[in-house]
């Protein structure tokens, strides 16, 4: 049974399939997204593909403070998403809200309206940060087995 | 009984097969990075994708039918599997070769594209209906030119039976030259089949999500990626049976290995094929088909016919 888990365990890390998914972001953080998705950074080399959607996904990437509007439509593919799931959020903005935190329109993070694994910081965060923030990721499923 | 069970579960059944499906798509894989300049995925990469698949959550929609939902990849992967008992791959026969098998490989190569259609129309999701009739309009245009360039090898060999098409053309090694446009046909057949890039449009990723698949995940989605993996593995090793068949009369072992080296390179051609293509859209897929492959796939035919007539 052991063995079985660690093969699994394995497997999760070595194929993350990514979702992206804009929650209300100025697209800095996107472009940044889809350039580590270029074969410059060549992320297949980790396994990582981008998925069309989400019940392929494992792992969803939101960019953007969480716009009122999007919100419902954020937890909507979430739930859409197989068991086990992880939230990557990318940019200031969904870490935190950014400049646009404490406005009357949005809800200032991702992690106010769905749990989030990862917080990848910057404006926008660049294309290696992203990389090195999913595979810090991966590496903490290990740990917890 | 026990030999049986061997031959289908084991060699050449579902562990071999399965095996050398997650190899080709390795290749594939690689070589499609290696085109496009890039490093591309580690050698167990389909492996840990199948494994993670496994292990994941099944959703089935409240609104799909839940069991044809559940059975329709079952009966894909069922299809793929029994075909290869069909293929020679270490002598000119197969295991159980008899009269008309190269038709039942092809009709059991069918039978996948219907379920992915069925798939897709039971999970009532709109992308998954639109690609699975997509699915079906696609199967309309490329199955009649397969069919006519494949058994048109078979008229010139004047057999339905693989073994006996495999032995006349090691035997009489000339006649291959005349297949070349049957080669080509079958080769362009084979990408639609396989819904690889030039014909890709039932599962467009960025028109209609994910085509037939997109309501499915984890151990179905898992089926149905290992079902492609086994259509495209057994249609390669059925082009290179009747079209390049040298190799499979020698002893087993030799054989074997000249058998996956072809299976590899008519694999390593559709990976160069989708590297280079784009997408087409459904109508031109259709019209490229019927104007232009048919006729050929005709012409290839009336060869074969004109040849047979005359000197044979």
């Amino acid at each position: 049974m052991d063995m079985v888990k660690k093969i699994v365990t394995w497997a999760r890390i070595k194929s993350p399939w990514i979702l992206h998914f804009n929650t209300g972001a100025c697209n800095a953080c996107d472009i940044e997204l889809i350039a580590a998705l270029t074969p410059r950074y060549d992320v297949e080399r980790f396994g990582i593909q981008l998925k069309s959607t989400p019940r392929h996904a494992d792992v969803l990437v939101c960019s953007g403070p969480v716009t009122r509007q999007i919100e419902d439509r954020l937890v909507r593919i979430y739930e859409q998403m197989a068991q086990p799931k992880f939230v990557v959020a990318v940019g200031t903005c969904a870490c935190s809200g950014g400049v646009f935190k404490g406005c009357y329109n949005i809800k200032s993070g991702i992690d106010q309206v769905i749990p989030v694994a990862a917080y990848i910081p910057g404006c926008p965060a660049s294309p290696k940060a992203i990389i090195d923030g999913v595979v810090k990721l991966l590496a903490t499923l290990d740990e917890k087995k | 009984m026990i030999k049986e069970l061997f031959y289908l579960l084991i060699f050449p059944g579902f562990l071999f097969i399965s095996a050398f499906a997650l190899a080709g798509e390795y290749i594939d894989r690689k070589l499609y990075a290696r085109f496009q300049n890039r490093v591309g995925p580690p050698w167990f990469q389909p492996l840990a994708d199948l494994i993670k698949l496994l292990a994941k959550e099944d959703i089935v929609p409240c609104d799909a039918n839940a069991n044809m939902f559940k059975l329709v990849p079952v009966f894909a992967l069922t299809a793929a599997v029994a075909s290869i008992i069909y293929i020679p791959l270490w002598q000119s026969s197969s295991i159980y070769s008899f009269p008309g098998d190269v038709i039942v490989v092809l009709y059991l190569l069918t039978i996948p594209t219907l379920c992915f259609f069925m798939g897709g129309w039971y999970s009532t999701s709109l992308f998954a209906r639109i690609g699975s009739v997509r699915t079906l309009t696609q199967l309309f245009a490329y199955e009649v030119p397969l069919f006519m360039s494949i058994l048109s090898a078979a008229v010139l060999a004047d057999s339905w039976s693989i073994k006996d098409i495999v032995n006349f053309y090691n035997s009489h090694p000339g006649y291959l030259l005349f297949n070349g446009i049957g080669f080509v046909v079958s080769m362009i057949a084979l990408l639609g089949k396989l819904e690889k890039t030039p014909f890709d449009i039932p599962e467009a990723e960025t028109e209609i999500v994910a085509g037939s698949f997109t309501e499915y995940s984890g151990r179905l989605l898992a089926i149905f990626r290992l079902t492609l993996d086994i259509e495209m593995v057994v249609g390669a090793a059925l082009i290179s049976a009747i079209f390049i068949p040298f190799g499979l009369n020698f002893s087993p072992v030799p054989a074997f290995i000249i058998t996956v080296i072809k299976i590899e390179l008519v694999i390593a051609m559709l990976s160069l094929a989708r590297t280079i293509f784009a997408r087409l859209r459904i109508d031109q897929m259709v019209n490229f088909c019927w104007k232009y492959v048919v006729p050929l796939a005709l012409t290839q035919l009336l060869i074969n016919f004109l040849i047979k007539g005359f000197f044979r």
